[in-house]
């Protein structure tokens, strides 16, 4: 078997450039809602942007310097401002039952996100080197260790500052390509199905169809 | 299209679209709001730095001492916490049976007196005679006499005085606790006793030690309350969803903090763990709620659907596209 071969067959069936870069939507795409997916990424590209800066010149520089506090606020208001978008997200993809038609996973895949957002969300409070992160750290370590999580030492920065740029910040990069290879594969979520309406409409067909013959 | 798109977009109507042209103009609108707001507010979180253990020790002299000498004595909270640290499993949190921090158990072992006071001072002792004599005097007495001295100590401490930085004690017989307390205290005063706190978990790693658990557990308890307590911060005070100031912090964890108000939970023993298994439930039904029948039909019972897709039901009344009505 040439993989190279079924990798290309399977990014055909699933995954074609047409569906990669989308030059049509289907009409029913026609709400300011759809946009909450977008705003959502935009932010977290914010966050990962910012936070690449952050990572070069360390915490002095963000703590210190005029361009680093900057930076820094950058960082805390993008994670700020991809909350607000992802909860409105959410809302709008559970107010359409967006995981309709073998949808679930996606559906999953974003609670997979927001789960470990929450958790970098933590370790970049703990990060914070202020009185916020100090007491963090004391309230939060009864809850890790009520929950198990101890051996994750929460007291150890390069543990956290470890668990915040590499395995949160890769795991949610990882999860955020599935999501969007998910919604592009399977395309925008139809509208929901007015089982009455259609009903009347089949009877109304069938009527007819009935007159005709 | 894909397989399932070309299933899935079956005679639906199209429409023309740029999907990157629309990400571009999202992402500018998004950063131009951050930008925003990151000038205006700037980092909130800098306004409060870290309660550092000098501060502590030159303007509240006498709250650095209670929490030191209750390191020396044993009687902090701390000693007898359980799990990661000490061997007190009946303090670890627990739901009947369930206990996961027994089950990861000590991993991190701590004896406060040693590291936190002891290890300390004979430092300061290779630097001050006073207290090598004083710490030499200690270690020689009668394990009663030392406890002796150090309750009339611990007693001594809520009549001190403090005058001219210095803390004043009553008469008493104290024996050489003072001048151990007093070069704590003075060495807290230079800034280094979170360096010798980080440094003594684990002299090998010297120059690269980074785990702070230590400094950072020094003024935990009464100390750092009091300092959360001012800044409404404590469990009882939505904790965590919020930071020092007016300013939103992880508001986002409100539902989870939410629980620690529910008394019966914030005023318990298991308080983090019943409030994560509550927790736990809610996210795993929000993630399984597709397959949850019932809840898997609020939306439809909700016709907010009916709002986001008004244009399209106004064309095609039951929402399914009949081939005769086909654009």
């Amino acid at each position: 078997m040439n993989i190279d071969k079924a990798i290309q067959r399977f990014l055909r069936a699933y995954l074609p450039l047409k569906d990669d870069l989308p030059t049509e939507m289907p009409a029913y795409v026609n709400s300011f809602g759809y946009f909450f997916g977008t705003m959502t990424l935009s932010s977290l590209a914010v966050v990962f942007m910012s936070g690449f800066v952050l990572a070069f010149f360390g915490p002095d520089w963000y703590h210190f310097s005029s361009v680093g506090r900057f930076v820094n606020a950058v960082h805390f208001w993008g994670v700020e401002i991809f909350y607000l978008c992802v909860i409105l997200h959410i809302n709008f993809k559970f107010f359409t039952a967006a995981w309709r038609g073998n949808r679930f996973r996606t559906w999953v895949n974003g609670w997979i996100i927001f789960s470990l957002t929450i958790f970098s969300g933590i370790s970049g409070t703990l990060l914070q080197a202020n009185w916020d992160s100090q007491w963090n750290s004391q309230q939060g370590k009864a809850a890790f260790n009520a929950i198990g999580i101890s051996w994750m030492n929460w007291m150890n920065y390069t543990t956290v500052l470890t668990l915040h740029v590499v395995v949160f910040a890769g795991l949610i990069l990882f999860f955020v390509i599935t999501h969007l290879a998910f919604v592009r594969s399977e395309s925008p979520v139809h509208p929901i199905v007015d089982e009455h309406a259609e009903e009347m409409y089949s009877e109304a067909m069938a009527e007819i169809e009935g007159e005709k013959k | 299209m894909s397989k399932i798109s070309d299933i899935n977009l079956r005679n639906i109507p199209m429409k023309p679209y740029d999907m990157v042209r629309e990400g571009l103009f999202v992402f500018l609108g998004i950063s131009f709001i951050v930008l925003l707001l990151a000038a205006f507010w700037g980092f909130p979180g800098n306004k409060y730095g870290p309660l550092t253990i000098e501060q502590v020790a030159k303007r509240a002299p006498i709250a650095f001492l209670q929490r030191t000498v209750s390191y020396f004595s044993g009687t902090s909270r701390l000693q007898t916490y359980g799990p990661p640290y000490t061997d007190n499993f009946n303090h670890a949190q627990h739901i009947g049976p369930i206990c996961p921090n027994c089950w990861v158990g000590v991993i991190y072992p701590l004896n406060a007196k040693v590291d936190f006071v002891m290890q300390p001072l004979e430092q300061i002792s290779t630097m001050d005679p006073a207290v090598a004599r004083a710490l030499s005097r200690y270690n020689l007495a009668d394990k009663n006499i030392q406890d002796q001295w150090v309750k009339n100590y611990t007693d001594a401490l809520a009549r001190a005085q403090v005058v001219g930085g210095k803390v004043i004690l009553p008469k008493g017989n104290y024996g050489p606790v003072p001048t151990l307390m007093d070069g704590m205290l003075t060495f807290a005063r230079t800034g280094l006793l979170e360096a010798a706190l980080t440094f003594n978990v684990n002299p090998r790693m010297a120059p690269y030690e980074t785990n702070y658990t230590w400094p950072l557990l020094y003024l935990g308890g009464h100390i750092m309350s009091t300092v959360a307590g001012h800044f409404d911060e404590k469990g009882g005070e939505w904790g965590m969803s919020h930071i020092a100031g007016p300013y939103p912090g992880a508001w986002w964890l409100a539902p989870y903090t939410f629980l620690y108000q529910i008394p019966a939970i914030g005023n318990s023993n298991s308080g983090d763990l019943i409030a994560f298994v509550i927790f736990a439930i809610m996210m795993l039904t929000a993630i399984f709620l597709p397959i949850i029948p019932g809840l898997n039909r609020l939306p439809y019972f909700i016709p907010v659907y009916r709002v986001i897709w008004r244009d399209w039901y106004a064309k095609y009344p039951s929402g399914v596209v009949h081939t005769s009505k086909k654009e």
